[in-house]
């Protein structure tokens, strides 16, 4: 009671006490003042109580009471509540810790003023072979911005890494070019200086840079002089104008931006995003048309292919997200499985546990509760078990969060520094709560309440519930096929994360070290100047003890960026449109490094140098493809589009295909020798890779020191060895793999806990019922089917369902999965038996228990 | 849990107690049983307020900021809980009591019709 209560008590009794002093006053006697007093007054509990009402609203003061009677409740079966607080936790902590994720990177509108009018302008071709990011092509963005737009203002840039020299050690920097019209598009300024003016952006005037409040802290202690100050970028002076407020890392993790600086080229176009703001009142579609008109009027000329080029404008934040929010999804889905599998245990827990309450329910009847009353009642108790899994549930979502972020793959998951526990997954949280424990709750307290109080108080305990016995089955049938669909998602990402791991990539990782490094152009103005360079660094490199073979490659395989195109054979081969190949350049020694095998002829060698004969490798099936039945060695082709008598390359060798993406086909590649290739394009960035000899002491960094003998201004990029290459290539398939896994796993674990449940209190339930067939000649062994007859009938029935629903869900995998189709029948047959020996195994303890039933004990019973 | 009620009691309007409490309150503070007897006598025995809406409205009163309650000690020791008009109560009890005036006068025209508007 709370001291409002005492209080109202207390005036009512001073009220009875006045109205009996008048009537004594009056002359009447004690007894019949009292008498009087009280029949005037009424019904003092009532007016308590409806006075109370008042004070607390009736909805409140009913609450209280259910809340208390349900802990009440739920203080006396321990078991149960443990049992079903720790299922809810589990489940409820992990939709709030994949929510996390979900409202961080997805929900979240992205931080910048009003990012809702944001789209990104797109006019590219989508029949290439690989997806291009959107964007528009330089000419088109001039002569786009030249218009009177649907657009406030388009602003252009482009994803650039830079690197930091001459404060603290050097490093690579992710950084963008932005148009001088970049800040305000996005709506943030620069909290310190300023932005870029329109003057700053054009080439030759472009020699300033605005920093990332993160990159001012960590590399200038904060220092607000640092503005005005020059600062080396890639060898550049630039003089740093602004500082960007806390947070803004756009596009990607951006954390330096120097001016676009369109210098249109004549020979090349170059393609970058653009992104504009919506004027009020447009929509996309009018700027779609818009665009695609400009486009069109823009490009009369009929000799330029236009075939599929396509206008698009896509909001800012699907490009951002793009990638990831169909794996996310996914998650989201399977982890909300997770949930309701939890809820079918819980609510066939509350059933098992409202037969035992039957006695307590009919007293509360007889005793003049309303059905729905009690109904209410069951159901505050379930809410109750919800609230309190929920607020467990948190401490899980808190763990699974930090669990989630170390398993997420680095850098592939957009804004993930976005993600944190806050009041929108607390909110969610506690809806969740509310809701599931009305979704567990709603069936079990129908039922309950149902009941007739004569039925049970006359016949003790022992009635057996038909309709609850369905509904248990029910339910279980239901987690199973949930389960089943689960673990075939699980199932698929792991077939096909296998399938990846066992493919041969052509090349042989083990021990295989790289470091990649990019020269900038200013240090290193001409080819001569980056050649010798790398000469330097493979020569310093080969005298690290302990180190078998050294080369370079200017892409290696499974990183993102390659080098496509095609190029001339001599003779009349003509090869078909379009067919390109991978260009990478390479030094003498790189086929040995990373044991790429050479199939004919000879490796590069330091003789094929600038001045000697023009020659290339290529790999297998360039050879095959060009020259099915004859040698290739001695063939020359051309990598220019009309090529003079010198342009001709003698092919000295072939090589094995290797798997060059995260789609881990083979591809064609022509290699060229370093010591041939002019063009800095081809050869600024390059990976240096080194095969020590076993037990080879610590190779990176006896690497990053080679690389600082040569050039202390470049630093050492993406130092790792090539099974990380690979691990990171298919991170993402592999993060999803393992937290479908994890789920599937509780879903299994779960179901067959619900599993276990339901057939150990079917057994108690028969217990009269066996115990008689035992005593009527039943063997052990007849008791044991019978149970497992019941298990198995449950768990067809599940697993029937649960193909069904795989069939039709499993194609959102799709595109995360390798070499396997998402109905692969090997793997639904796998999970369907693993499913139905998990309940197998489940209802075996049970059935044991079954067979050990004493006949007299069990005609004893109750 | 509603117990049957007489049928010989006068059903308040709804709000009219209100309007009695706040005027019983005007002429100073006041517990739960003197509120009940003062209105008992200035009606002339009519009207009898039941305990069980009495208490309620002087809750919820309360609860609407338009009365406050203390507790003090009465004439003959008793600790008792008394109920004052606050200022908010005093601008409501204006309100309502010219509601009530011209409600009472539209009731009044409707049971006693002026003869000159008879055809």
């Amino acid at each position: 009671m709370s001291p409002k209560d005492d209080e109202i008590q207390e005036e009512i009794a001073a009220h009875l006490r006045l109205a009996i002093a008048d009537r004594m006053a009056r002359g009447e006697s004690r007894e019949a003042a009292e008498r009087a007093a009280r029949a005037e007054f009424g019904n003092v509990t009532h007016v308590a109580e409806v006075t109370r009402a008042v004070r607390r609203g009736l909805w409140l003061e009913r609450l209280g009471q259910d809340l208390r009677y349900g802990w009440r409740a739920l203080r006396r079966t321990p078991s149960f509540t443990a049992v079903a607080v720790a299922t809810l936790a589990l489940a409820i902590g992990a939709n709030s810790a994949v929510f996390t994720v979900v409202n961080g990177v997805l929900l979240r509108p992205l931080p910048f003023r009003d990012p809702g009018a944001l789209y990104a302008v797109s006019y590219l071709p989508t029949n290439l072979p690989f997806e291009l990011p959107p964007g528009l092509d330089d000419r088109l963005y001039l002569e786009y911005r030249r218009h009177d737009l649907r657009f406030e203002r388009v602003t252009g840039y482009q994803r650039q890494e830079l690197t930091l020299s001459g404060v603290g050690d050097a490093t690579r920097l992710p950084g963008a070019r932005a148009s001088a019209s970049f800040f305000d598009v996005l709506g943030v300024q620069p909290a310190l200086g300023r932005g870029f003016t329109p003057d700053e952006d054009v080439a030759g005037n472009d020699r300033v840079v605005v920093l990332s409040d993160r990159l001012w802290r960590a590399r200038f202690n904060a220092d607000r002089s640092v503005l005005g100050r020059t600062i080396m970028l890639d060898g550049i002076p630039r003089t740093v104008v602004g500082i960007m407020p806390r947070g803004f890392a756009f596009p990607a993790s951006a954390q330096l931006w120097t001016p676009l600086a369109l210098r249109v080229d004549a020979g090349n176009s170059f393609i970058f995003p653009v992104v504009g703001r919506l004027r009020v009142g447009a929509t996309p579609e009018q700027a779609r048309s818009e665009l695609d008109a400009i486009a069109r009027a823009a490009r009369p000329d009929p000799s330029v292919d236009r075939a599929g080029m396509v206008a698009q404008i896509i909001p800012l934040k699907d490009t951002v997200t793009g990638k990831v929010r169909t794996s996310l999804l996914v998650l989201g889905g399977a982890v909300l499985f997770v949930l309701l599998i939890a809820c079918a245990n819980v609510a066939n827990l509350l059933l098992i546990r409202a037969a035992t309450r039957r006695h307590e329910m009919a007293v509360r009847v007889a005793l003049g509760a309303s059905r729905a009353r009690i109904a209410r009642q069951l159901l505050t108790e379930s809410v109750l078990i919800a609230l309190i899994g929920g607020a467990l549930g948190i401490l899980v979502a808190f763990v699974g969060v930090r669990a989630l972020l170390a398993m997420a793959p680095l850098g592939r998951i957009p804004r993930i520094d976005e993600v944190h526990l806050n009041g929108w997954v607390l909110a969610f949280t506690l809806a969740g709560s509310l809701i599931t424990g009305m979704l567990f709750g709603l069936v079990p307290a129908q039922s309950g309440a149902r009941r007739e109080p004569q039925e049970a108080l006359g016949q003790g305990t022992r009635l057996v519930g038909g309709a609850h016995q369905r509904l248990r089955a029910a339910f279980v049938t239901g987690e199973i096929a949930l389960a089943l669909i689960l673990l075939t998602g699980a199932g698929l990402m792991i077939k096909s994360f296998l399938l990846m791991r066992s493919v041969d990539t052509g090349y042989d990782a083990s021990g295989v070290v790289t470091m990649a490094v990019d020269l900038p152009p200013v240090a290193y103005p001409d080819p001569a100047r980056v050649q010798a360079f790398h000469t330097a660094l493979l020569e310093r490199l080969a005298r690290i003890p302990g180190i078998g073979a050294v080369g370079a490659v200017s892409f290696r395989p499974m990183s993102d960026v390659g080098i496509m195109g095609d190029f001339e054979v001599e003779g009349a081969t003509p090869l078909p449109h379009g067919y390109t190949v991978d260009k990478p350049t390479v030094s003498p020694g790189y086929f040995g490094a990373l044991g790429i095998r050479l199939l004919a002829g000879r490796d590069f060698t330091a003789a094929d140098r600038a001045g000697a004969p023009g020659v290339v490798v290529l790999s297998e099936t360039v050879a095959r493809r060009l020259w099915p039945n004859e040698p290739a060695v001695g063939k020359r082709i051309s990598m220019q589009q009309h090529p003079g008598p010198n342009d001709w390359l003698t092919v000295i060798g072939v090589v094995n295909d290797v798997v060059q993406d995260a789609q881990l086909s083979r591809h064609s590649t022509v290699y060229l020798p370093y010591l041939q290739t002019t063009a800095p394009f081809f050869i600024n960035h390059m990976t240096f890779a080194v095969r020590p000899e076993p037990g080879a002491g610590n190779i990176a960094a006896a690497m990053r020191a080679a690389l600082r003998d040569v050039d202390p201004a470049v630093p050492a990029q993406a130092l790792q060895t090539m099974d990380q290459s690979m691990m990171d290539t298919i991170a993402e398939p592999v993060f999803q793999m393992r937290l479908l896994a994890t789920f599937a796993l509780l879903a299994l674990l779960l179901a067959a806990l619900g599993t276990y449940g339901v057939l150990a209190y079917d057994v108690a339930e028969r217990t009269r019922e066996i115990g008689l067939r035992m005593a009527l000649g039943a063997t052990p062994g007849n008791v044991l089917r019978l149970v497992l007859g019941r298990t198995a009938a449950l768990a067809l029935a599940g697993t029937a369902i649960g193909v069904a629903g795989s069939l039709a869900l499993t194609s959102v995998l799709t595109k995360s999965l390798f070499d396997v189709k998402p109905t692969d029948p090997a793997t639904l047959a796998a999970v369907t038996a693993l499913l139905l020996v998990a309940a197998l195994v489940a209802g075996y303890l049970p059935a044991q228990r079954a067979t050990r039933i004493h006949a007299l004990t069990a005609l004893l019973h109750d | 849990m509603n117990e049957p009620r007489g049928l010989s009691r006068i059903e308040l309007l709804q709000g009219t107690l209100d309007l009695i409490i706040l005027q019983t309150l005007r002429w100073g503070p006041r517990h739960g049983y003197g509120i009940a007897q003062m209105i008992r006598a200035s009606s002339q025995d009519v009207l009898q307020v039941d305990t069980g809406s009495l208490y309620p409205a002087l809750h919820r009163l309360e609860r609407q900021g338009w009365i406050a309650a203390d507790w003090s000690t009465s004439e003959n020791k008793q600790r008792v809980r008394v109920y004052t008009l606050t200022a908010k109560g005093r601008k409501q009890l204006e309100h309502e009591r010219s509601q009530w005036e011209q409600l009472s006068r539209a009731i009044g025209a409707i049971l006693a019709p002026p003869a000159e508007s008879e055809p």
